[in-house]
């Protein structure tokens, strides 16, 4: 900004101004008729006129067509008169050969302007108002012409004399001597044309309420170069520095879309040309900052977000503004200082991402900036609910700012819950809509997970009021999708305001602020017909983007609540309606949670056939779930199948993957404990499953991960009932029944009470009338929510029930329990369940033995035979190895 | 080692051939350099000279078959035959064209020498091409844009030089000065690879063209590269060694071999200004005050390379120097960046920062690349407090270089001044990497880990410790170090650094509130290890200073006493003799 002599938006006389100049005198002849000589009607005169407002509105261009690229066009706009001027305007062009021409040139256009309206009523002589676009147009080319020293104006001489030249034929002896240096480059050039031209094509279409002409025009200008005119050069048609950054803020969109699988080298070439061209862009550093940034290279993408920041000073086109006032202003650096938080979060330096984040809350606020502010303090909650609890605890400690204001006594979730309602609470009184909205979403998935009030002691108490229930999260929820809905309708004010506000909207994930800088500068251009719409559709793609991942927190919510169809059903929402605006992450986790409830619902070879198609899908995003879905469903087949030296393999690998370089995931590590007990209890290793889930619980305990506890309570339970010590397990599924209540899921309390009738059962036929009575009591939320597992278990319970009330006789109604038992071994087939479904078979071949029925007896002991061998076979295996 | 005569020799055809393909610069360095060889008085007789000169004349006469211009120690140097001369030399045209250029009309010059077909003419030709194509690119960058800005104006010609030259290459009838030439028009064009190749095949067949070798220098990025050249043993490849090792930052090395090369050239101004400039780096001021000083005396009118002795005089503050030496160079040829430059300094020592702005402005109006007007306007804006554009002002400097460490010193001081010091850090990692034993770097980072903000002392130590070892001028390394320590409760290692410091206020002689504080520690910590002794000493040193640490002192000692009477009586009572 410093060495910045000239402005950005200096106006320049360029030989495609010249042409314009000269297209304004024809337009405007001297003579006297109401239509101008070579006119043969109005209409045809004003298509003119038409079309020379649409060139001279956007003359703030980076790049201006040749003149042969302009003669194409006046031809297609107007009949055999176009024609005409395109020879006579070619003629003129090419006959400027002294400097003494232009000058005249210059001063004859003078005539074209009227004077003060005393010469507009006298004669018809059509003249431009000074005042019109045109005619401000004209005013600014003579006055900048007089401006030009004589050095200024030999240059614009010897460009028009390129301008003209670059007609098709000479233009290929050009292009051969330029060839095998730009060989490499044409194909990414021929890219880069067709990216912008398609671009103006779907503006075209987008500015359809515009006149008949100009669509026409627009048409012309795209198809044109939709052939690909070969010459590089001056092929590139008007593209208004609003375009050039509509499109630099679309790609940027795109990049963090579609992460790595981005084509770096093309685009990197790209904006190397786009530097050459406009160095003034500073925005050119930041794209290429998110290209690197996408393609896991650190040092370039530091150093590309420095020098981004070193020249714009956090604010594009700061230069002017700096120069005048030195030592006034101070500059944006505080946004610098976030982006840079965001780019330590991305790449999972957390400490350094809080270091920088806390130096920028400092910053922003000794510079009075609350929008900057408040979104690094959503930032810092993202970043803590990021890394697992287990890194932070010793991370926010050492910086002291964070403590500082926190005091040090508070846990890691009260930190975090303190600054979500601070920073809620401040995108509130700066009416920051997107981050309000955005913050509204990250205090649901807090809800989601936490209680929000510790825990003084441990147990259930009716008094806690936990959020886990979907109504309070949805409540949440829809505050945020409310929020989101007056965005779309009221945009405008909203842009400036949330100045920086992409790098949110990313599920407050991915460091971006693309969007950021732009806003401002397109305001200004909002009555420019040429403006580049980069966003088809009126609601801005971040917001769909917030919107959809709504839709998934929905579906959480609901999967912990119980209701496995309406967490189907979000999941599906976000999958099919917001998969363009969505975060390739996000759309990644919609997948994960669909093919989740296929496997529970429809069996494994379903499900891992879907898994096949979504691991194609999104092969290159780094950081894969669906690389954890696929373990954590081969566990479950393992398990089920009793192949548990693969069970215990795959739990390991999963044990691996909870603990990452960036930080612990603590769901996925409890996720992985909680399965190597389940795998260590199908092994009937009782005491050490019993160990392990007793660390496991005192881990939750530690974290308050509340929604875990309650299923390792069930699974203590669990443990005691196949180690036949029932007694023992009903305290704890009591004490897993009334957690499930107090926390509101719903579907665990259905099966902690199922367990509860089992362990009844166990304890001998006197008590099958009470664990029948449980049964029926959780029955309906079963079969209206569970998967196969559970809904045969409650079959195969219901039966046994029946069976072992000594007051029930097989006898009268054989239906009663052979109808459950039917339905039981079906579902276990299904889902290879072996060991469940050979007690299935036993049970009914028992029936059918007691009935008489001999040779369906016989059937059903036969495939009780394939299962147990199957199960054994497998368990031999296991036994062994152990 | 190489025959001072065997150079003379081979210098003096060199200029010859120079000269008649109007290589000004190379024929002005290689002739510096003749002159620059110490006369030996002994053969220094008139019978000697006439042989040289015979001798000479009888090798451009019998061509380069029998040219013993190979140096005394052959077996390790290259024998490289006194370049071929060319009949068109002599021809009229290239005489009309030779005076043309002389008089800077090149493109008349190319024009005349449009249908010659010698070497000699064929090179100028294309080089008077190339000329007149530069300075329309330098008027047209003026023309178009604020020089300061970026500016896309190309040399017009280099297109059809690079297809005319290639085309003569690709034959294999190109000399090496077409090399030369075609080497410069491939730099230009980004085709690095193939320009170092060029230039390393012109070098090797005629090693006196300085300008090819400072060419070659500035391709030479990495110390791989550099290593990977295949160059042929000759003197003139010391020289460019010692360029290339100065712009890679290995100063001693280049010292080393610009101290072998003043044993021939003991009058070399060249070889004087590079020692100067090397021992800048290693920043030896006093030696290089005096270097400069005997070049200006020998040389008075010379500006190139004084940029640097303004910045040293600079640094040591010499007001009346400084002026001098400025208005010498307004003198002798304002209109060159580094005469501005001076004045600049001059006026940024003065404190008037705006006009030494203006002066830096005007240098890089000169020369925009001119990396140091980035980096020294950079200081002006920091001293105006105008952080953003020194940002920028840095930022373009450590673009045009990515090694000046100075900028990204810059970089990070005017961010540590906005109150962003782990944003500075960056920086300065940088900075420190490129310079890793400038204790002022290392100064500036220790500081930025120890903002109240940061607060990371460990760092911070670790960063004292580096600038201490690295001869840190200001002493501000071990103090820090000392106070850190005992802040972090390391007494032992805290009276280590303020013992050494002591010892070094000492052997320095130099006093200030520091000795009285390490005096004080001291004293302190030794009565707490029970060292009366030592304690004593030091309480006793207290007692030549006034102020309320003589009080401490006195009752530090009255304490140590009678603690020591009482501790020797029961001593005395627990182990009786």
């Amino acid at each position: 900004m410093a060495g910045n002599v000239k402005s950005m938006g200096a106006f320049a006389l360029t030989p495609h101004k010249v042409a314009l100049c000269a297209l304004m005198q024809m337009y405007v002849p001297s003579a006297e008729n109401a239509v101008p000589t070579p006119f043969p009607s109005v209409s045809e005169h004003n298509c003119l006129g038409l079309f020379l407002l649409s060139l001279a509105k956007s003359c703030d261009n980076v790049l201006e067509p040749n003149l042969d690229k302009l003669v194409t066009q006046l031809k297609e706009i107007g009949g055999l008169v176009n024609q005409w001027i395109s020879q006579d305007l070619t003629c003129r062009l090419s006959s400027l050969s002294t400097p003494d021409d232009l000058f005249n040139l210059f001063s004859g256009l003078q005539s074209v302007l009227g004077g003060n309206g005393a010469r507009f009523g006298l004669d018809d002589s059509i003249l431009l108002d000074p005042n019109s676009q045109l005619g401000i147009f004209v005013r600014r080319c003579i006055l900048a012409f007089n401006q030009l020293s004589f050095e200024g104006v030999c240059h614009l001489l010897t460009n028009i004399g390129t301008y003209c030249k670059e007609s098709p034929a000479s233009c290929s002896t050009y292009q051969s001597l330029q060839d095998d240096d730009f060989d490499n480059d044409s194909e990414e050039l021929k890219a880069f044309d067709h990216l912008l031209f398609g671009k103006i094509i779907a503006d075209s279409k987008v500015l359809s309420g515009l006149n008949h002409d100009k669509e026409r025009y627009f048409d012309v200008s795209s198809s044109n170069d939709g052939l690909g005119t070969d010459d590089y050069s001056g092929s590139l048609f008007l593209r208004t520095n609003w375009q050039v950054q509509g499109y630099l803020r679309e790609q940027a969109d795109l990049i963090e879309k579609h992460g790595s699988s981005y084509p770096f080298n093309a685009f990197e070439s790209i904006l190397n040309r786009l530097k050459k061209l406009a160095p003034e862009l500073h925005r050119v550093h930041y794209l290429r900052y998110l290209n690197t940034l996408y393609h896991d290279d650190y040092l370039a993408s530091s150093e590309n977000l420095l020098r981004y920041f070193d020249y714009s000073a956090g604010a594009e086109g700061i230069d002017i503004a700096l120069s005048s006032f030195p030592g006034m202003s101070f500059g944006r650096y505080e946004i610098a200082l976030l982006c840079l938080g965001m780019m330590h979060c991305h790449f999972g330096h957390p400490k350094q991402a809080l270091e920088v984040l806390s130096e920028a809350v400092q910053v922003s606020q000794q510079h009075n900036d609350d929008t900057c502010l408040s979104y690094t303090l959503a930032t810092i909650c993202n970043l803590l609910s990021e890394i697992g609890i287990l890194n932070a605890s010793g991370m926010i400690g050492s910086s002291s700012m964070v403590a500082a204001t926190f005091g040090s006594s508070l846990s890691i979730q009260q930190q975090l819950l303190v600054l979500l309602t601070r920073s809620l609470k401040r995108a509130e009184s700066l009416k920051l809509t997107r981050l309000v909205a955005a913050n509204h979403l990250a205090m649901a998935k807090f809800d989601l997970t936490h209680v929000k009030r510790p825990l003084l002691s441990f147990g259930p108490k009716s008094s806690l009021n936990l959020k886990t229930c979907p109504s309070n999260v949805l409540k949440e929820l829809r505050l945020s999708s409310y929020l989101l809905s007056e965005f779309g309708s009221d945009g405008a004010p909203l842009t400036i305001d949330g100045a920086f506000s992409t790098t949110w909207l990313k599920n407050l994930k991915k460091p971006m602020a693309s969007s950021i800088f732009l806003h401002e500068n397109e305001l200004g251009s909002r009555n420019n017909t040429f403006q580049y719409d980069a966003q088809p559709s009126p609601i801005h793609g971040s917001v769909l983007h917030l919107a959809g991942s709504s839709y998934l927190l929905r579906a959480t919510a609901w999967e912990l609540y119980g209701s496995a169809p309406l967490a189907r059903m979000n999941a599906l929402v976000n999958v099919t309606c917001f998969a363009d605006a969505s975060s390739s992450a996000d759309v990644e986790l919609g997948y994960v949670k669909l093919i989740q409830s296929l496997a529970i619902f429809k069996g494994y070879t379903e499900a891992f056939n879907a898994l096949k198609v979504a691991e194609d899908k999104f092969i290159s995003v780094s950081k894969s779930r669906i690389q954890i879905l696929k373990l954590q469903l081969l566990h479950d087949h393992a398990l089920h199948q009793g192949n548990l030296k693969l069970a215990q393999r795959v739990c390991d690998e999963l044990g691996v993957l909870a603990s990452s370089v960036t930080g612990v995931d603590m769901e996925l590590k409890a996720d992985a404990c909680l399965r190597h007990a389940r795998t260590l209890l199908s092994a009937n290793q009782y005491g050490q499953a019993a160990a392990a889930a007793r660390s496991l619980f005192f881990m939750c305990h530690k974290f308050n991960l509340q929604v875990v506890n309650a299923t390792t309570l069930l699974l203590f339970a669990e443990i005691h009932k196949r180690s036949g010590s029932a007694v023992l397990g009903l305290p704890y599924a009591l004490a897993s029944l009334s957690f499930c209540q107090s926390f509101n899921l719903d579907l665990l309390e259905a099966t902690a009470t199922l367990t509860l009738a089992e362990l009844w059962l166990s304890l001998g036929s006197d008590h099958a009338k009470r664990a029948l009575t449980l049964v029926n009591r959780a029955l309906p939320i079963i079969f209206g929510h569970g998967g196969l597992e559970l809904c045969s278990r409650a079959y195969m319970t219901v039966a046994k029930c029946y069976l072992s009330d000594p007051s029930f006789s097989v006898y009268d109604d054989p239906e009663i329990v052979l109808d459950p038992l039917r339905q039981a071994s079906e579902e276990l087939e299904v889902l290879e369940f072996h060991e469940l479904a050979a007690e299935a078979f036993y049970l009914k071949a028992m029936v059918f033995n007691k009935l008489g029925r001999l040779e369906e007896r016989d059937e059903v002991a036969a495939s009780f035979k394939k299962h147990i061998i199957l199960l054994e076979e497998d368990r031999i295996y296991f036994s062994v190895t152990c | 080692m190489v025959s001072k005569e065997s150079c003379r020799s081979e210098l003096r055809t060199a200029i010859h051939q120079l000269n008649d393909r109007c290589l000004h610069s190379a024929s002005r360095w290689a002739a510096e350099q003749l002159v620059g060889i110490e006369q030996d008085p002994a053969k220094f007789t008139p019978s000697h000279t006439r042989f040289q000169r015979g001798s000479s004349s009888i090798r451009r006469r019998f061509g380069p078959s029998d040219l013993p211009s190979t140096p005394v120690g052959g077996a390790l140097y290259v024998a490289t035959p006194v370049h071929e001369e060319d009949d068109s030399a002599d021809n009229d045209f290239y005489l009309l064209a030779k005076a043309y250029f002389d008089c800077k009309e090149y493109r008349r010059a190319a024009h005349v020498l449009r249908d010659q077909t010698g070497k000699n003419a064929f090179f100028l030709r294309c080089y008077a091409l190339y000329l007149a194509g530069e300075k329309r690119k330098e008027e047209e960058s003026i023309e178009l844009e604020g020089p300061l800005g970026k500016c896309d104006a190309v040399n017009r010609e280099l297109t059809s030089l690079e297809n005319e030259l290639s085309k003569q290459w690709k034959n294999e009838t190109i000399d090496p000065f077409g090399l030369y030439l075609y080497g410069i028009v491939l730099k230009e064009r980004g085709r690095e690879d193939l320009a170092r190749t060029v230039l390393v095949e012109s070098v090797n067949s005629y090693p006196w063209n300085w300008s090819a070798w400072s060419e070659l220098q500035s391709l030479c990025s990495t110390i791989d590269i550099l290593n990977g050249l295949g160059l042929k043993n000759h003197w003139m490849k010391d020289f460019f060694l010692g360029c290339a090792y100065q712009e890679l930052r290995m100063h001693n090395e280049s010292l080393s071999k610009y101290e072998y090369l003043q044993g021939i050239f003991r009058f070399s101004n060249h070889i004087q200004a590079q020692i100067a400039k090397a021992q800048y780096s290693l920043r030896e001021f006093e030696e290089v005050e005096v270097i400069f000083e005997e070049l200006l005396r020998n040389d008075p009118y010379r500006v190139e390379d004084m940029d640097m002795y303004s910045n040293v005089l600079y640094a040591k503050e010499v007001f009346p120097a400084l002026s001098y030496l400025a208005h010498r160079v307004f003198m002798t040829d304002k209109y060159r960046p580094e005469s501005c430059c001076i004045i600049g300094n001059y006026y940024s020592l003065k404190g008037q920062h705006e006009k030494s702005v203006m002066y830096f402005r005007r240098a890089l109006k000169l020369n925009k690349n001119y990396l140091s007007a980035w980096t020294l306007m950079g200081h002006e804006y920091v001293e105006m407090k105008n952080t953003p554009a020194a940002v920028d002002a840095y930022r373009r400097a450590v673009d045009i270089n990515s090694c000046d460490y100075r900028a990204w010193y810059g970089l990070g001081q005017a961010y540590e001044m906005m109150c962003m010091p782990y944003y500075a850090l960056y920086y300065f990692r940088k900075s420190v990497y490129l310079q890793p034993n400038d204790s002022r770097l290392w100064i500036a980072m220790a500081q930025c880990y120890e903002t109240e903000q940061l607060h990371m002392l460990e760092d911070a130590i670790k960063c004292y410790k580096r600038a201490a070892n690295c001869n840190d001028r200001e002493a501000i390394a071990l103090p820090r170090l000392a106070k850190l320590h005992s802040e972090l409760g390391r007494l032992e290692e805290a009276a280590y650094y303020y013992k050494k410091d002591l010892e070094r206020m000492e052997a320095e002689e130099r006093e200030g509130p520091n000795i009285l504080e390490a005096l004080m520690f001291l004293a302190t910590y030794c009565r707490s290890q029970k060292k009366f002794e030592e304690a004593e000493v030091y309480c006793t040193r207290l007692l030549d200073y006034k102020g309320p640490e003589k009080e401490i002192a006195k009752s530090l000692l009255r304490g140590m006493r009678t603690s020591q009477s009482g501790l020797t009586s029961t001593e005395a009572e627990h182990f009786p003799p």
